[in-house]
């Protein structure tokens, strides 16, 4: 027998490909949703609204401070404990058991990432120049029209980078949702693994999916930052101009 | 009063007045503004007519900036009133629609041109009129490919701002204050930004627009320019009109010791022609 069994990870390899869509339903949903309630807080953060803003910033640091595992077990044992509540005092009838571990996944990454992404967002907005708004306020525009048409588009230019780390950090992490019993990559890999006595090469095939994934969005990524930064082409990074200057004098 | 609309040239609204008539077109009375407790406007009362080329001038830190950001309530003042155009916001009680009303009769040219970056130059024009005025795209932007043409960019419509030399910025700045058709375009130093050379293509915009009897006021320190556009000169120093007068007044013959001194530093031979 071969150190690595190659034929068995091959023939397994149909198997772990079906948890490549939990795998990207949480990472895309959660990215989604994360980022409209990432941007309700970034918001928050930036008009300092009352109490909402402590109450943004104490969730932004005990998201940011515990580990993500724990969170999901967090929500994993407390959703059953706030129905039990929630049924006592109200008298309803939630029951934890039906939900369908993926829904405990979307929704406790989409928390989990939206603290991260509120403050991408924050810093990209108030990365924008001043005199933009006051431009777009001097124009006669309203707050929020002057939000929408010229400050949020150049935050986002600013913020695509980090949002693309993001996502890719949200792939990888997806990895944890076994804790929560969603069948992903990892958890198929580890059942299979476990089943055969056959631990590196499943974990290797977990390892060329993530890869794969994250090459693939990355490219999207890239592809994406091209497109939106078509207003910055006459301006070169001033790194890239610096390189050629020298390559001239040399 | 006698109104005479030339719609045929243009947008603009020329306004023949009368002798004695009422042609106030901005005032501003008692105006006060603090940034962290230093006073930087100490009661200001100020009168723009109709058709006006009003040229503020004083040194760093006398607040004139101050002063025509709170025409627009970009700042907004401590107290005092601000009427454009026969309305009038009283800072203290000013709600988001009054300033809103107030700043559509405004339209700002900036020191650093804070085009925006994610518009092309057409798009930064056009901006105000269709998302501000309403007005249907189609005209916008023939209103706006206009305006381009009298700064001389017709050829730069499709670029973005960053393409663009800092007095070619300042000129689509212009254009995007134009389109407004407001009631008085507010310059906030215009060309202290700008290279040397490209000084003077700027200038030789404002005052062709100043002479299509728009109403301006312009803080500069260009001297020379002033004593050509303006119809009168405001002197500022310490948040307060030290002097005020038709240009001949203030710069040939100031009347007080502090005007002399600025005037002192300042007055050379002009660097460029218009």
């Amino acid at each position: 027998m071969a150190v690595i069994d190659l034929a068995f990870a091959i023939k397994h390899l149909p198997d772990v490909l079906k948890g490549v869509p939990a795998t990207l339903a949480i990472t895309i949903i959660a990215m989604i949703c994360g980022l409209f309630s990432g941007l309700l807080i970034s918001f928050i953060r930036i008009f300092k609204l009352p109490v909402l803003n402590q109450g943004a910033v104490l969730f932004i640091s005990f998201i940011r401070g515990t580990p993500l595992i724990v969170q999901l077990y967090m929500f994993y044992y407390g959703l059953p404990v706030l129905f039990d509540y929630l049924n006592g005092r109200f008298g309803l009838q939630f029951n934890a058991d039906n939900i369908h571990p993926l829904y405990i996944a979307f929704i406790a990454y989409t928390i989990n990432t939206s603290a991260y992404q509120a403050e991408i967002m924050r810093g990209a907005i108030q990365s924008v120049d001043r005199g933009q708004m006051e431009a777009a306020l001097s124009i006669g525009m309203t707050v929020p029209q002057a939000l929408r048409r010229i400050i949020m588009p150049q935050a986002f230019r600013t913020a695509l980078p980090d949002l693309g780390n993001t996502f890719i950090h949200l792939i990888k992490a997806t990895s944890l949702a076994f804790a929560v019993k969603v069948m992903e990559i990892l958890a198929i890999s580890r059942t299979i693994a476990n089943d055969g006595y056959r631990f590196l090469e499943m974990y290797l095939v977990a390892a060329l999916l993530y890869w794969l994934l994250s090459w693939i969005f990355e490219i999207v990524f890239t592809k994406l930052e091209q497109k939106v930064s078509r207003y910055e082409k006459a301006q070169q990074s001033p790194v890239k101009r610096f390189y050629s200057v020298r390559q001239l004098k040399t | 009063m006698l109104l005479f609309d030339y719609s045929d040239k243009f947008i603009y609204t020329f306004v023949i007045v009368e002798k004695g008539g009422d042609h106030r077109l901005i005032e501003l009375k008692n105006i006060r503004k603090s940034f962290d407790g230093k006073e930087i406007l100490k009661g200001i009362d100020l009168k723009v007519d109709k058709g006006d080329v009003l040229v503020i001038v004083g040194p760093s830190g006398s607040g004139k900036t101050t002063l025509l950001r709170c025409i627009n309530f970009l700042e907004k003042p401590d107290a005092g009133t601000v009427s454009n155009d026969g309305f009038t916001v009283d800072s203290k009680k000013a709600s988001r629609k009054d300033i809103l009303t107030l700043r559509r009769k405004t339209a700002m040219v900036f020191q650093h041109y804070n085009l925006f970056k994610n518009k092309t130059v057409l798009e930064n024009v056009m901006e105000g009129l269709v998302i501000a005025k309403k007005i249907k795209k189609g005209e916008a932007r023939k209103i706006s490919l206009e305006l381009l043409k009298k700064v001389g960019l017709e050829e730069k419509t499709d670029a973005y701002p960053a393409q663009l030399s800092g007095g070619q910025q300042q000129r689509v700045g212009i254009a995007r204050a134009l389109a407004l058709n407001p009631s008085v375009i507010l310059f906030d130093e215009p060309t202290s930004a700008l290279d040397p050379e490209m000084v003077g293509e700027v200038l030789a915009i404002i005052k062709e627009i100043a002479q299509e009897g728009i109403t301006m006021i312009i803080v500069t320190h260009e001297i020379d320019f002033a004593r050509d556009v303006a119809s009168s000169v405001v002197f500022m120093d310490g948040g307060t009109v030290i002097e005020k007068g038709t240009p001949d007044e203030v710069f040939n013959h100031p009347q007080h010791e502090r005007t002399k001194k600025f005037l002192r530093r300042l007055i050379h031979e002009p660097e460029y022609t218009i």
